[in-house]
């Protein structure tokens, strides 16, 4: 049993030669994290299930390929990110996404009132309808900026570490975090007081 | 609080969205299975390839320059095994070897460029005509 100290280029390097099992650890040990950062994306937990299979089965048969130029952990979310926006991309074309597709389940989620619970009362009252309201604004966002506000805002990723990953410069990554931001400003204006 | 503050301190709340709980202990059994599953279904050109675009991933030559190289050794590959103008070629030599005679209709003449006729045994013969007299003038004069 592998110690959860294991260097990642330990295990990366295990399963480049073929050690099946030291993949394994390495899929338990980025799967919550890949999880969060698709499942923001896609707001849907079937499709992010599906799709974070697809993105470690890649991720083992191109693994070979895995230089270290950059870290494991750089790489995984790079692939995770490119597959989501072609999936996203892919499903768009297909359908209008219906809203009743948008997982709103974490309402009643003792943590989650707990961490609402210094939003003003009236808008605790239907933290259903604010759950709703975000995911709404989060998918009327492009492909793009809503990888740069899953990464930043909710998975809380230096913007340094973001640009490597979308192989963009910092620059780019903070405008587009400011136009997102601007427009979520205007999606949720209701949760937000002035 | 700034709106971008508050923004942002909202999008924080989509931490709390979590799958099932018990959900990350049943991903990797259902990883291996569909590993296993995927490894009797696919087509093995699929996993071919996937071989070859992994072993040259530190080059930066976008993936269709990859699918150009493979597609003309593919396209050259096939040339050189079917190799369709020798085949042809040849078959139009095998076709005429039947109709071929020491005679022709043409005369030709040395110095210009030499014709290469077959017999009807199949065996190449060259069929040489001095300048400037065909053959037939010589045989009308000649007498017995």
């Amino acid at each position: 049993m592998e110690t959860p100290e294991t260097p990642d280029e330990e295990l990366v390097a295990r399963t480049q030669a073929g050690d099946a099992r030291a993949f394994d650890q390495l899929v338990v040990r980025f799967s919550p994290r890949l999880y969060g950062l698709v499942y923001n994306m896609t707001s849907n937990h079937e499709d992010t299930n599906d799709l974070l299979q697809e993105i470690f089965a890649k991720a083992y048969r191109s693994i070979k390929g895995f230089q270290g130029k950059s870290s494991f952990y750089t790489w995984m979310h790079s692939i995770s990110v490119n597959m989501a926006i072609n999936f996203l991309k892919k499903r768009n074309r297909r359908m209008t996404m219906s809203l009743d597709d948008v997982d709103n389940g974490i309402a009643n989620d003792p943590e989650f009132i707990e961490a609402t619970s210094d939003y003003d009362p009236r808008h605790q009252a239907n933290l259903g309808e604010l759950q709703k309201r975000l995911n709404e604004a989060m998918m009327k966002l492009s492909e793009e900026h809503r990888a740069v506000v899953a990464m930043f805002d909710i998975q809380g990723m230096p913007h340094a570490e973001i640009a490597k990953i979308l192989k963009v410069s910092e620059g780019t990554v903070r405008s587009r975090l400011f136009y997102a931001h601007r427009q979520l400003q205007n999606y949720l204006q209701e949760f937000i007081t002035t | 609080m700034s709106p971008e503050e508050q923004i942002s301190k909202l999008l924080r709340l989509k931490r709390y969205e979590q799958p099932r709980p018990g959900y990350f202990e049943d991903f990797l059994q259902e990883f291996q299975d569909r590993q296993r599953a995927e490894l009797i279904r696919r087509p093995l050109w699929e996993i071919a390839w996937d071989r070859i675009v992994s072993l040259a991933p530190s080059f930066q030559v976008p993936r269709m320059a990859y699918a150009s190289i493979v597609a003309l050794a593919v396209a050259a590959s096939a040339i050189i095994v079917v190799h369709p103008g020798a085949r042809a070629s040849r078959g139009a030599l095998a076709a005429n070897r039947s109709t071929l005679s020491l005679t022709s209709s043409q005369p030709v003449t040395i110095g210009e460029s030499v014709p290469v006729t077959l017999t009807s045994t199949g065996s190449p013969s060259v069929h040489y005509v001095l300048p400037t007299r065909p053959v037939s003038s010589y045989a009308s004069s000649r007498s017995f």
